[in-house]
């Protein structure tokens, strides 16, 4: 280069200066508010229709779509009982604090887990090792779970999810998501067949072979895909015909010794429907 | 529901504070012969090692270095701290899911990213994208492209200690990325590229910042140079520093402004045309020498190249729809294709085989800051500590591509 | 309890006021019984205790100097960058870099494991005396030094150059390599630069026969052209590139550049302590600058006397009394004067409004009055103000170099010294020796 050395420097240095005095392009950011363009993405928003009604159907199928699972929809159900949601459980405190302690590469013990069960969890270990702890049969689980219960406890459901791998929410609204899935004991609907010796001279046996193979469970079990259970009834109830079933404390006077079978049939249809 | 556990606290016992014979990490031993190599100090050598948090790695880069004083004896590039797993994320996703995993890979210039995807997916499905389509692609890729260069050269001479080019290249960038976000929404990760077109005509905010942006762009990039240009410390701090040459960048798989640099013509743009490339007038710029200022000067020719295509496509703008007629849900036919685009940093590429599913059964996306990463250790050795950041930052390479 | 119910400032009052009380009265009453041997000892040790003032003020100016360099260096920077830069505290943001130098104070002073504790302590202390240490022989005017050593240049150099044992100590002490390379780097730095830095005013040493600087200074009265830059301009460019090498400032900024080796010597000091290594620089700039201006741009001597000399003689003795009164009244009496006519304009305008512009713009005023009077009767003053304006149009220079300019690399850095600025500062020496001898 033929140039006096130092010029380049000396044009710099001239052209910094003159920036000095230039007007300065800082937006002043919290007093104005930078332009959002019209077609922004960046916020997700529910949408109203023109009479102020919430358009969202609460599908879940933005939720399940979203690539980077960047959704997440929750709420409680319709008649406000059970919480529900789909989408990452991180942002959830139940979830949070463990693998943040975890993720710090700090050997802590579970606050959660250590805690003890309010309930004999041995059923769930034999369920979860039925299906080898694979959170993907996680309905095949919690089905025998509320076989072993008659409803799902919070702690099976806390085990499971420790167990298995799968977020606690994910197991949650999975129960959430099948009617046939109960989380309060008491409420079931039993089927109660007596089994006196005069009974099952009149057909009883009969009865409790066909509703087992209808329901497809064994006697004195909850019936998985919904909240029945069948019994046994511990006494035979005073001025009622044999064989005797009993739904709900209420007897059934239809059933005779002639029809069982079929009469059994029509009622597990008519709950499996 | 949920159960308050206790809050962690440093007095807690059960959180041990390491002994001080764990302070140390333990001398790793060595898994090949390169590493033993490596790993063997000679008298005087000692590592320094960069990064994944130092104030110039590009990125979340570690570079381990061997120095002997000030000099460069050997160095070590330890990628994977970005890694998210990227292809194997697009595999579980539908086509035009994956589009949108492909975006953040190079955040400086995404554009590219997803015109390279965008690609191949055509040409499994064999769609004819229309004429305005491909000519708003070309417009927003070279707008991109202009973005991701002049934020080039601001890094560039923030790598070599001048403060002042940085801030003014985000000045020029920042309006060309609002100018983008008018137009796609999203002033990062636009995911404005579709399957068979793009996600919306050009808008009038676009339309009048571009034309305010054009008038004045040349003239102000030009002046922003002028402050390092001709500046004798940087001029001498890049001139033949990391010289490459045209073999062994060939035989790298080198591409982009770092092959150009070295005087090799090669750009898809030209030699492999794609869109309405054929149809517009452009120089390859190319220089000789091949070191780091080569570099620098090959990406600002390309800044002026890409203004007068800008001017080229906005004259020659047909009027028409901006994408083609396709269903919602994409199943092509069992195939396989190749889809490539000429980046600001060299050639992305994006091979996808499809089995007739609604997801690619493989994505493999080649990624030019990659190939051109394991250059810095053949053109560092030797040099000085400061050199390392002067020619990686020639090498100009994004983490999010090279750790996909 | 009426403590609980008071206020913290009610408290502070109620401890502060009795003390104070009680304080007075004692400290009264011992200088009533101890004056006179006090007023003995002092004169019978003038320049014991002028020395030990001289120094506590030396040290107290060096902190608003780092404060005001910080600031400066923060908003004309951000202005080239064109950014706004700091606006937010103070007018125009000048009190950022004070709250900043409060935050620093807050900060946990950490010391890392393994590190060699007493050196890593003492390290910014050294590099913080050796810069306070500097500012004294700087003549600020003709009678404003704090030490006026008749070997001042040498004493700055010899005390300049400590600076680097205590960013060597620091780098060493740290136990981390990027402190090592960056306190290595200052030594080797330095010591590269010391020797054209003192080669090229070993010319007007030979032109001026002295090393006081206030001599120095001296030997520049008159016109512009007896200035040592016009009279010595090799010297001038050599010291400059010189001296911004050992200030540390870009583009030989290699001792911490962050690019490369993060913050250098400072990589590991936290809090204060790092607070002082940053103090230290800026002072650093501050005292090369004055020396520039002490050297080579005439010190104190004004470029341009004025064409008039305005005499105003006031003679406030004659009041007596009322001088007190008057001092008190006049701020009211003008406020008021001034602060009237504004609320008389327009119905806009609140009575407070009208007050506290009346207030601002009595305060101007006067301050105005009094400095063309100080101006124009103290010579001190004036002297001051031009030595002052030369040393921060230089701290200006130095700061626009850093907005503009890249860094040098280590090797180029030396290669430079010893390559170009020994043999030219050589050369310098030569002519100016042989032009002494023909002449004399």
């Amino acid at each position: 280069m033929a140039r006096i050395p130092g010029s380049g420097i000396v044009r710099g240095m001239a052209l910094t200066l003159t920036r000095f005095f230039q007007p300065k392009k800082t937006v002043m950011y919290p007093e104005v508010k930078p332009d959002i363009p019209p077609r922004n993405r960046g916020r997700l928003e529910l949408v109203t229709d023109e009479r102020g009604t919430l358009k969202c159907e609460t599908c879940f199928q933005c939720a399940q779509a979203c690539p980077i699972e960047c959704i997440d929809m929750g709420g409680t159900d319709t008649k406000g009982r059970y919480a529900v949601h789909w989408g990452p459980a991180e942002q959830y405190a139940e979830r949070r604090e463990e693998s943040a302690m975890r993720r710090s590469g700090r050997t802590v013990s579970d606050a959660a887990a250590a805690q003890e069960s309010s309930v004999d969890l041995r059923p769930v270990e034999a369920a979860l090792e039925r299906v080898d702890y694979d959170p993907h049969h996680m309905l095949q689980i919690l089905e025998s779970v509320q076989g072993a219960y008659g409803y799902l406890p919070v702690d099976a459901l806390k085990r499971i999810s420790r167990a298995t791998g799968a977020w606690y929410a994910m197991v949650y609204g999975t129960a959430t998501f099948y009617k046939h899935l109960t989380f309060e004991p008491g409420r079931n609907r039993t089927i109660a067949v007596c089994r006196c010796a005069n009974c099952l001279v009149a057909g009883a046996g009969r009865v409790i072979n066909t509703l087992s193979f209808e329901f497809g469970t064994e006697f004195g079990q909850a019936i998985p895909w919904s909240n029945l259970r069948l019994e046994a009834l511990s006494t035979h109830l005073p001025d009622a015909p044999s064989p005797l079933v009993v739904i709900d404390g209420e007897p059934q006077r239809e059933l005779s010794s002639r029809n069982a079978e079929s009469w059994a049939a029509a009622l597990a249809g008519r709950y499996a429907a | 529901m949920t159960t308050p556990l206790t809050k962690p606290s440093l007095d807690d016992p059960r959180i041990a504070i390491p002994a001080a014979s764990e302070w140390y990490e333990p001398a790793p031993t060595a898994q090949t012969e390169r590493q033993a190599e490596f790993l063997n100090l000679r008298d005087g050598e000692m590592f320094v090692n960069m990064g994944p948090q130092h104030p110039s790695t590009h990125g979340v880069l570690r570079i381990v270095v061997k120095v002997n004083g000030e000099q460069v004896v050997d160095l070590d590039p330890v990628l994977g701290y970005l890694h998210r797993g990227v292809e194997k994320l697009c595999e579980n996703a539908d086509y035009h899911q994956a589009i949108c995993y492909t975006d953040p890979l190079e955040y400086v210039a995404s554009l590219f990213c997803e015109a390279a995807p965008v690609a191949a997916f055509e040409k499994l499905m064999d769609v004819e994208v229309p004429r305005r389509a491909q000519y708003i692609r070309v417009l927003t890729m070279e707008l991109n492209r202009i973005a991701s260069h002049t934020l080039f050269q601001g890094w560039m001479a923030l790598d070599l200690g001048g403060i002042t080019p940085i801030l003014w290249s985000f000045i020029e960038r920042d309006e060309i990325v609002d100018m983008l976000a008018a137009l796609t929404g999203q002033k990062l990760l636009y995911n404005y590229y579709r399957i068979g077109g793009v996600n919306g005509d050009l808008n009038h905010e676009f339309m009048s910042r571009l034309g305010n942006w054009m008038s004045r762009a040349a003239a102000q990039i030009d002046s922003n140079l002028g402050l390092m240009n001709e500046n004798e410390i940087f001029v001498r701090r890049t001139r033949g520093l990391g010289t490459l040459d045209a073999a062994t960048a060939l035989r790298m798989g080198v591409t982009g402004p770092n092959l150009r640099a070295t005087g090799v013509p090669f750009d898809l743009r030209r030699d492999h045309p794609y869109l309405v490339y054929p149809e517009l007038e452009f120089n390859v710029p190319t220089r000789d020498e091949g070191d780091s200022l080569a570099r620098y000067m090959v990406r600002i020719d390309e800044i002026r190249e890409s203004i007068r295509i800008i001017d080229q496509v906005l004259h020659e703008m047909p009027d028409g729809p901006v994408m083609a007629k396709l269903p919602r849900l994409i199943r092509p036919r069992p195939g396989r294709a190749f889809g490539a685009v000429e980046g600001p940093r060299g050639a992305y590429g994006v091979y996808a085989i499809s089995d007739g599913t609604d997801q690619p059964f493989r994505m493999r996306i080649h990624d030019p800051s990659f190939v051109h990463l394991q250059l810095v250790g053949p053109l560092t050795r030797g040099n000085l500590i400061a050199d390392t950041m002067a020619v990686m930052a020639s090498l100009d390479p994004v983490m999010g591509g090279v750790d996909k | 309890m009426v403590w609980s119910r008071m206020t913290p400032g009610g408290r502070a009052l109620a401890v502060l006021l009795p003390l104070l009380s009680v304080g007075g009265a004692v400290l009264t009453a011992l200088l009533v019984v101890a004056g006179p041997f006090i007023g003995a000892t002092i004169g019978a040790n003038l320049p014991i205790v002028r020395f030990l003032a001289a120094s506590v003020i030396t040290f107290l100016i060096t902190v608003p100097v780092a404060f005001l360099l910080i600031y400066m260096e923060m908003k004309i920077i951000a202005l080239m960058n064109l950014r706004i830069g700091p606006d937010r505290i103070g007018p125009g943001g000048a009190v950022m870099s004070v709250v900043h130098g409060l935050k620093v104070l807050k900060k946990e002073d950490f010391t890392p494991p393994s590190v060699d504790v007493p050196v890593f302590t003492l390290a910014p202390v050294v590099v913080y005396l050796a810069s306070f240490m500097t500012v004294m022989v700087i003549p600020f005017a003709p009678d404003l030094t704090s030490v006026g050593l008749e070997f001042g240049l040498l004493y700055f150099f010899a005390i300049g150059g400590l600076g680097v044992v205590g960013l060597m100590m620091a780098g060493w002490s740290s136990f981390n390599k990027y402190s090592l390379l960056g306190g290595i780097r200052a030594a080797a730095q330095s010591i590269s630069y010391e020797i054209p830095l003192t080669l090229s005013v070993v010319g007007i040493i030979i032109l001026t026969g002295t090393l006081s600087l206030p001599k120095i200074v001296e030997a520049q009265s008159g016109s512009l052209l007896d200035w040592f830059i016009f009279r010595q301009p090799l010297a001038a460019i050599i010291f400059f590139i010189a001296i911004t090498a050992e200030a540390n400032r870009t583009p030989f900024d290699n001792t911490e550049a962050d690019q490369e080796i993060v913050a250098g010597f400072a990589t590991e000091y936290s809090g204060m302590r790092f607070g002082f290594f940053f103090f230290a620089e800026y002072v650093n700039v501050f005292i090369v600058s004055a020396l520039f201006s002490a050297v080579f741009l005439g010190g104190s001597n004004a470029p341009i006397s004025l064409p008039f000399s305005p005499e105003i003689v006031v003679d406030l003795s004659g009041l007596g009394l009322l001088l007190p009164i008057a001092a008190g009244i006049a701020p009211l009496l003008g406020t008021l004067a001034i602060g009237l006519p504004i609320y008389a304009i327009s119905a806009r305008i609140k009575a407070w409004q009208a007050l506290l512009a009346g207030f601002l713009i009595f305060g101007a005023l006067s301050t105005a009055a009094i400095g063309f009077w100080a101006w124009a009767m103290l010579p001190p003053v004036a002297d001051l103000v031009w030595f002052l304006l030369k040393t921060f149009t230089l701290i200006f220079i130095f700061v626009w170099m850093r907005a503009t300019l890249p860094r040098a690399r280590i090797d180029q850095l030396m290669g430079f010294a010893w390559k170009w600025l020994l043999p030219a500062s050589l050369l310098n020496l030569f002519v100016t020796a042989a032009a002494v001898l023909l002449t004399a």
